[in-house]
């Protein structure tokens, strides 16, 4: 508790996205039924019904990932947090979008029971967009991938765990389906869904 | 250990006398439960629990997988039984020869039997032919050993298994062993009638069949029960003989629980008190009785027998009794005049110890301090629940909950009663009686825990007077009572706790927090396993600890409410009062237990009488209900038998309900509905383990009688044509209205339903309804209603809201014009109308005939229609009193007016420009003054009747007449286009200064401004929509006008297209950064526009270019606005 008022906003702002994302992400998962329901426990997080990965191996997966950029998304250096399905072929059938903007300029205390009442809206509004999403294909797989607004130059323990992705890029802009918006002052995040255009060429 | 096999061989080489008197004393032993005996004798039984469980283990028979033995280390333990039981055999084996010598004696030389299940003749009988004729016989089965295993059937999965795991020994019927003895030579057991797996077709245990099997003959009975070890096998073969085999309920389901009818049992620990209770206990009957395939009146005796449904419906019997009970109402009212509740301890909590227990060896002294449990079945390797022990009993670890078999094995002498139900009414009167002499705030929370709320109460201490009740309730009842005082229920509960048992412990305020500092959370009412488990994953286990917690954190993990109710109880606060009883919410029976079906008919039998049931319950309670729910346990596809005998396994709850318009608790009602919703659940029969019928929204039967014509179709239906009728009805109706409370909901309903058909949303209709209300309880002071809801009424409730307040509301509405001039010009031109209409001198609906009539003719010329237009203005400020023929003259003229453009569609595009632009100078003051959300919620034919009032030129931008398109596409495909393509081209220069800047935004004002009506309205909603300065807001709040024209005039098209195109670029240009997904929604509304009107589709067209480049600037895509759909 007292460690809060030493950290910066940013620190504070970045600690509770972290904690949205790794939920956040696990229902996206269960969402998109890539594993069995029974795979997954449905929880409480600030009084929103999620579902958590019972796997352990699969929860540290989502939790490493996003802990890990944790000291990034506190820079500001991360643009955009991709949850990518794709086919066996690694051609990507839809993307989930996290698009973040940490304020760095923002210099006052963050009150993380408003900010986290407010990011609750993104777990409720997911839970009710399966219909915006697309029913995927057997066999499909997917990555969390993360987008940098520059490389990051210091290398740190943390950052063995990103790797390049081998998956494959559209070739056309895709089709964006907003999910949900939120900004105030210390952050902005969005989630959206990408589609592969309707020219985009199919693989076969 | 060591001593107990020392005893059996001893026993065993001093022969069969002193075998006879070691079994007797053990028993002796067990009855008198003294000192060390005791302790030894339980050990022992532990130890042949433990060589059952090994058999179970090691062999996968049908009954030994019933069984689980929580210990583990037994395997030194074995070998030295084996021994001991081979010693044993081998001396009975000599005893025996000597008796009899038998020429055939060494028949079965070499042969060692293994009798797996259930065999006839029984296993003891082939012992003592294995006996006689030389052969070996083996208690537990070793591979090393055994040579052949007897049994009668199996099923295939162990046939399987017991092929494997004998490695090959032959596995035959215990008619070999009989044919060999018969021609006295030992048969070849693969060529042998007897041989099981030769025949192959036996299949799985049928119960019933084995039903009458077994059979005992007493004089083998007898030499047997002299063996200790023998005895040991009797018993559990008295388990696996379907008569005996012990009734479980199902505790864990909750409501329903079927005692057996306990029947005389063979271990001799048991106590037989049937003196004590006459009727639970009788004879067992066969088995078939204990499923609902065989007993005809299932659902009867199993309720008659369950001990929860004793608790259950204990609640109706107590307000039965103290009718008289001051409602919680009254107690809350004194406790908010008495603030200093809180710092007075006035809260006592009495709890009788053990109740189920006491209550029924109340008359038997000689128990008080023997380990004593309640159970329906007192078998003892039984899976049955124990439902209460006291505390002698707890003392070994015995507690409510665990199964007699494992009660038997942690304390081997406990005595096992039935329940005795009439008792415990008896008792429980009893209590309550001494409770209501002592105080008049009681709170019955079960038949044997009640709340006192002393605070009031002359005597002053709260301890001396719980010790007085203590005291009454021993003399009275037999059994004592602990009583908790403190200043809240919470406290009084947990202090009560500590006073356990036969005590009383007083918390006094500055002991709270001390006392729960090490209080282990699970003491915490609320606290249940699931929430324990949480805590102790947060390193909580003390409330102490769990004081250190904020209440925002708590809140976020365990939810709003779990989380308040934490951090109150660790504090120890608790602000519930006492008599606050809670309504029964539903009333419902359930049967988990027992439940098999062969066939629809089975199932349906069940169904009525269980509808029986429930219905006699509703009666009770004076109760009826609207929802019917079935619930029915349906045996999972991988389940197989449960564990439990005649349990539920393993099971998918489903449910259905259906609500009726009438409560009731027909048996016939509840039966064809709770038929219809099991056929509709389309399941097997054979896989249904648990049916449950619940019935809810409950309301008293008297008022259901007296509400049930009210809420009848038919009184809804005559009541809502009354309305159509005459207006003045409506407000007659609301009189009455005020009167009964009961027909509130049907008139109600009605002018609900009237409201939604003319086609105002259901807000409105909401609002109205709301108002209603307020109008029913006690008519306000004018100036107290809002504004704002009188606005919204629709016209119908308006009329009737005047009507009750003598006409003075529309006066009130008048006065307030300057605050809003076009809404209450809007409600005066209503009003009028309204006047109108509850003159009753035509009809509404006649107005709509004339109008689709005449408008079919309308061909007057331009300037005709100028001049009628002004003429109607003139007259505008005096409508109301008008004759009916006047009405009608004026309608036909105003339909020549409205049907203009349908008369001109040959007419070009400068023609109708100008046109316009006459008629605008011909009405200055017309609609743009009137509210057009107010328009919006007018029913239609009131709609079309102020629009008549109203000048023509407006007339198409309210309709959708399609008749009225043609002319607009027509000139706006052609020329508009173009035009618009080179103001917007002018227009990029101008959106350097953002219209979206300010608050209200800049663009408000200037839509205000502007003459054209789509313009005007956007600025209009901006305030409607709440000023959240969110466009997809506007947006929606134009969309849920559902009638509402999003048509602008020919003549302001373009500049209306412009200001809304850079409306909407600004407004993408703001928020494409941060909130696409409000851009989205705009764009889906803007769509959905699309459908209804040419100007909104030439809207998205223009800007979804724009749009779609920004968003791919900043996303690197296009938004997905026609795919959604």
């Amino acid at each position: 508790m007292e460690r809060k008022d030493q950290q910066s906003p940013q620190e504070e702002t970045a600690r509770i996205l972290v904690e949205l994302l790794e939920v956040a992400i696990n229902s996206i998962v269960f969402l998109k039924g890539i594993y069995p329901s029974g795979a997954f426990e449905r929880r409480r997080y600030m009084s929103a019904v999620v579902h958590r990965a019972r796997h352990p191996q699969l929860r540290d997966y989502i939790h490493s990932a996003v802990t890990g950029l944790r000291p990034f998304i506190e820079k500001g250096l991360v643009d955009r947090v991709a949850v990518v399905f794709f086919n066996s072929d690694n051609v990507p059938i839809e993307r989930f979008l996290f698009r973040l903007m940490v304020n760095q300029s923002y210099r006052f205390r963050v009150e993380a029971a408003d900010l986290e009442f407010s990011l609750r809206s993104f777990l409720m509004k997911l839970s009710v967009s399966e219909s915006l999403t697309k029913v995927l294909p057997r066999g499909c797989n997917w990555e969390i991938t993360a987008y940098f607004r520059t490389l990051p130059e210091a290398r740190t323990s943390k950052e063995e765990l990103w790797v390049p992705t081998d998956t494959d890029q559209w070739q056309q802009p895709p089709l964006i389906t907003p999910i949900k918006s939120m900004k105030c002052e210390s952050l902005s995040v969005q989630l959206y869904l990408e589609h592969p255009s309707v020219s985009e060429p199919k693989p076969q | 250990m060591s001593f107990d096999s020392f005893q059996s061989r001893s026993a065993n080489s001093n022969g069969k006398s002193k075998r006879s008197f070691n079994s007797n004393s053990s028993h002796r032993t067990d009855g008198s439960g003294s000192g060390s005996g005791s302790g030894r004798k339980k050990q022992q039984t532990n130890q042949k629990t433990l060589g059952m469980a090994w058999g179970a283990n090691s062999l996968s028979s049908s009954r030994s997988s019933t069984r689980k033995s929580p210990f583990t280390n037994f395997g030194s333990y074995m070998v030295e039984k084996n021994r001991k039981l081979r010693d044993q055999f081998e001396a009975e084996a000599s005893s025996s020869s000597l008796g009899d010598s038998n020429s055939g004696k060494s028949l079965f030389h070499g042969v060692s039997i293994f009798v797996d299940g259930l065999t006839v003749p029984s296993s003891q009988e082939l012992k003592v032919y294995m006996l006689k004729y030389g052969g070996h016989f083996e208690n537990y089965f070793s591979r090393h050993r055994v040579t052949h295993i007897i049994c009668s059937n199996l099923p295939d999965s162990k046939i399987k298994n017991l092929r494997s795991f004998s490695g090959g020994l032959p596995v035959v019927k215990p008619t070999w062993l009989l044919d060999s003895v018969a021609a006295n030579r030992l048969l070849s057991c693969g060529t042998s009638k007897g041989a099981l797996l030769a025949e192959g077709g036996e299949s799985t245990k049928d119960i019933s069949q084995c039903g009458g099997g077994s059979v005992f003959e007493s004089g083998k009975h007898v030499e047997v029960e002299e063996d200790p070890a023998a005895a040991e096998k009797y018993i559990e073969l008295k388990t696996s003989e379907p008569s005996s085999t012990d009734m479980e309920d199902e505790n864990s389901i909750g409501e329903a629980h079927l005692p057996s009818p306990c029947r005389p049992s063979a271990s001799g620990s048991s106590y037989c008190l049937d003196k004590a209770s006459p009727n639970s206990r009788t004879d067992g009957p066969s088995n078939m009785c204990h499923s609902t395939l065989g007993d005809p009146n299932f659902v009867e005796n199993y309720f008659k027998n369950s001990r929860l449904h004793f608790i259950g419906t204990w609640r109706n019997r107590y307000r039965k009794r103290f009718p008289s009970l001051p409602d919680g109402e009254k107690y809350r009212k004194r406790h908010a005049n008495a603030p200093a509740a809180c710092q007075r301890t006035s809260i006592i909590h009495l709890d009788m110890d053990c109740f189920f227990v006491s209550v029924v060896i109340r008359n038997h002294p000689e128990l008080r301090d023997k380990p004593v449990a309640v159970c329906h079945s007192d078998n003892p390797r039984g899976t049955a629940e124990i439902s209460s022990a006291n505390y002698p009993a707890r003392d070994y670890g015995v507690k409510a909950g665990i199964f007699v078999r494992d009660a038997k094995a942690l304390c081997p002498h406990l005595v096992i009663l039935p329940y005795n139900f009439e008792a415990y009414e008896e008792v429980a009167d009893q209590f309550y009686d001494i409770l209501h002499k002592h105080c008049n705030k009681v709170q019955a929370v079960s038949c044997d825990e009640a709340f006192l709320d002393v605070m009031d109460l002359e005597d002053g201490d709260p301890e001396h007077l719980a010790s007085t009740i203590r005291l009454e309730i021993v003399e009275t009842t037999g059994c004592t009572a602990s009583a908790g005082i403190a200043e809240n229920m919470l406290m009084a509960r947990l202090a009560t706790r500590t006073a356990k048992p036969n005590g009383q412990c007083y918390i006094p305020h500055d002991k709270v927090y001390d006392y729960l500092n090490e209080l282990p959370i699970k003491a915490l009412p609320g606290i249940g396993r699931v929430l324990e488990e949480k805590l102790k994953r947060s390193h909580i286990q003390t409330c102490g600890q769990l004081h250190m917690i904020s209440k925002e954190s708590l809140q976020k993990d365990f939810g709003a409410k779990t989380g308040e109710m934490l951090w109150n109880y660790s504090r120890g606060i608790d602000n519930r009062m006492v008599g606050v009883v809670q309504e029964t919410k539903s009333i419902g029976a359930e049967v988990n237990w027992g439940v098999r079906f062969n066939d629809l008919k089975d199932s349906h039998h069940f169904l009525v009488n269980l509808c029986k049931e429930v219905s006699l319950r509703l009666e009770g309670c004076g109760l009826q209900g609207r929802t019917i729910t079935l619930k029915v346990r349906k045996r999972r596809k991988d389940a197989g038998e449960p564990t439990k005998y005649m349990g539920c396994g393993d099971c998918e709850n489903l449910s259905h309900s259906m609500t009726v318009p009438n409560s009731t608790d027909d048996v016939d009602v509840l039966q064809r509905i709770s038929k219809q919703l099991f056929g509709s659940l389309h399941i097997d029969v054979k896989d249904i383990r648990g049916i449950g019928l619940q019935v809810s929204k409950l309301e008293s039967a008297e008022s259901c009688k007296q509400g049930n014509e009210k809420n009848s179709l038919k009184s809804w239906l005559l009541s809502a044509s009354a309305i159509t009728e005459e207006p003045h009805n409506t407000s007659s109706l609301a009189k009455k209205r005020a009167d009964e409370e009961i027909g509130e909901q049907s008139v109600d309903g009605s002018s609900h339903q009237l409201i939604n058909s003319t086609g105002s949303s259901y807000v409105h209709a909401n609002q109205s309804r709301e108002a209603c209300l307020n109008q029913v309880s006690a008519l306000p002071p004018i100036y107290h209603l809002d504004r704002g809801v009188i606005e919204s009424l629709p016209p119908e409730i308006f009329s009737e809201v005047n009507e009750m307040y003598g006409g003075k509301l529309i006066d009130f509405m008048e006065t307030n014009i300057d605050r809003r001039s076009s809404l209450s010009g809007s409600m005066c031109i209503t009003s009028q109308v309204e006047g109108a209409r509850n003159k009753g001198k035509r009809p509404l609906s006649q107005n709509v005939v004339h109008l689709s009539s005449i408008a079919a003719e309308g061909t007057s010329p331009e300037t005709e229609a100028g001049v009628l237009g002004r003429n109607i203005s003139a007259k505008l400020p005096v409508p109301s009193p008008e004759t009916e023929k006047a009405n009608q003259v004026r309608q036909n003229t105003l339909q020549e007016i409205q049907s203009l453009p349908v008369s001109t569609p040959g007419s070009s595009n400068f023609n109708m420009t100008t046109m316009g632009a006459d008629q605008v100078d011909l009405m200055p003051a017309s609609l743009s003054q009137i509210d057009i959300s107010v328009l919006q919620q007018l029913p239609e034919e009131l709609k079309v009747d102020i629009l008549e009032l109203l000048p023509a030129h407006r007339m198409p931008e309210c309709s959708s007449d399609a008749t009225l398109d043609p002319p607009r596409e027509y000139c706006h495909e052609k020329f508009g286009k173009k035009n618009i393509a080179n103001r917007l081209s002018g227009s990029e220069s101008a959106s350097e200064n953002s219209i979206w800047a300010g608050n209200p935004p800049k663009w408000v004002g200037k839509f205000k401004a502007s003459r054209c009506l789509i313009l005007n309205m956007f600025s209009e909603l901006y305030y409607l929509s709440g000023m959240t300065g969110l466009l997809s807001s506007i947006l929606q709040r134009a969309f849920s006008m559902s009638s509402f024209s999003l048509d602008a005039s020919p003549d302001v098209w373009d500049e209306a297209i412009c200001s809304l195109f850079e409306l909407l670029k600004q407004y993408i240009e703001l928020k494409v950064e941060s909130d696409i997904e409000e851009i989205y929604v705009c764009f889906r509304f803007l769509r959905r526009f699309t459908m209804k009107s040419r100007f909104f589709l030439q809207v998205y067209d223009v800007v979804l270019p724009f749009l779609q480049s920004s968003i791919n600037e900043c996303y690197g895509g296009y938004l997905n606005i026609s795919n959604a759909e």
